[in-house]
Parts: structure tokens; sequence; C-alpha cells
């Protein structure tokens, strides 16, 4: 990831930016509207994005780039349906599951509140940086 | 399959309020996937460079987005001159 960032550096207009968005480490909720049912179990991706949190603070203090300004701010996905919103994080995320308990606790709510559809509730960090 | 990314512009309201704009704008995007976020700047900027080892999804992106640089690279493959853009994008991808 260090590396990553010093290629993207070198890259760069001596004014450019890099722009970072990437999950923070906690964790990717399960929600029937306001109502949380459980999470994603999501294998190593908040191990990764730690990671990647710690990769910026290292270029930082390298004394390559200077982070400008953080942003945070609510990412959510919406499934049609319940099964649907499952197959697509088995799909497209890695190694990550809705596992069973979730599951039922989630078709539960949306018993409870029919007009509202499934979704993931993620927290994500947009970071920007600029060259030293 | 209806599934729906972020409908509330959450994102694209985040880049905005870390005040870069992409208008004129040279950039690389590394990890664009399908293009979810490319799609939100295309209209703005003068170049775009989009890398994404997933080779389907760089067909989709070139599909959708013809005037986008569209690669089916990862990071370590890219051959671009140093100080070429003006904006690197690591999209979910760091």
């Amino acid at each position: 990831m260090v590396d990553a960032l010093s290629r993207a550096h070198r890259l760069l207009e001596p004014r450019g930016w890099i722009i970072d968005v990437h999950p923070t480490a906690s964790d990717a909720a399960v929600e029937v509207g306001a109502v949380r049912t459980g999470r994603v179990d999501a294998g190593d991706a908040p191990r990764r994005h730690a990671a990647a949190a710690r990769a910026l603070a290292a270029v930082v203090d390298a004394g390559l780039l200077a982070i400008e300004r953080t942003h945070q701010f609510t990412f959510y996905t919406y499934g049609d349906s319940l099964e649907e919103l499952r197959d697509y994080v088995e799909e497209n995320w890695r190694n990550a599951r809705i596992d069973d308990e979730t599951m039922a606790r989630t078709r539960e709510a949306l018993r409870d509140d029919r007009r509202s559809r499934p979704r993931i509730h993620e927290h994500v960090q947009v970071t920007t940086l600029r060259g030293t | 399959m209806a599934i729906v990314e972020d409908p509330e512009d959450n994102e694209i309201a985040a880049l905005n309020a870390v005040a870069v704009s992409f208008a004129g704008r040279r950039v690389l995007e590394i990890g664009c996937g399908d293009g979810r976020l490319t799609r939100r700047y295309v209209q703005e900027a003068a170049s775009i460079v989009a890398i994404d080892p997933d080779a389907a999804a760089i067909a989709e992106l070139r599909e959708a987005m013809p005037g986008v640089d569209a690669r089916a690279i990862g990071v370590d493959e890219l051959d671009l001159p140093d100080h070429s853009v003006d904006i690197v994008l690591f999209a979910w991808s760091l």
C-alpha cells in the first residue's frame, strides 16, 4: 500500500492531489430502515481497511505527502430483496457473507416494515493528500 | 438484479466536501471497477485513465464511457510518465 502511494506520488504533478476513498475499520451493518439487524461478516476487510489507514499515516510520517482534508460519510447499498443483497455480498465482496442469524433478524424486520428495503450501511472516509 | 449503491449520492458529496474539483483535471483512477465512481465526474475531467484488474468490469466501463482510457491492469503494470496526472484517485482500492 505504501508502494502504491509512493508510485502515485511520482505520477502526480507537483501540486496534484491524491484522493483515497476507503471504508473505515468499523463493521458494515445490515439494516431495515433505521433498524440495525446485524453486520456483514467481512472476513479480513476491517484489517485491510486499518492497514490502508496505516499506509496513509506512513507516507505522511515519511514527509512524502501531507493530509489536506478528511471527511467521513455513510454509504448505503440497497437490495430489492434480502436474498439479493446476500448474493451481492458473496459475489462482490472478498470473503464476506451475511450470516443466518442476521438473515433471520432482517426477515423479521422486513415483515414489520414493509415499506423499507434491506440495506448495508458502511462508514467510509475520503482523504485528500498533496505533495510536501 | 436490482442492487443500488449510494442512491443518496453521499460519495460524490463527500468528494465535493474535500473541495477537489475534477474540472479540467487529468485523472488516474485506481480500482475503478465498472466505473461506479468514474461516471460521477467523467463529464468534468479533461482526461481519465481508469485501471482495475477485473477485465469484465473494465469491459463494462469501456462500453458505458468510451472516452475513458480504461485498462484491465493492476497498479504494478501501469505505464504512465512521471508528473503526468493532476489527481490520483484510489477508489476503495488502497
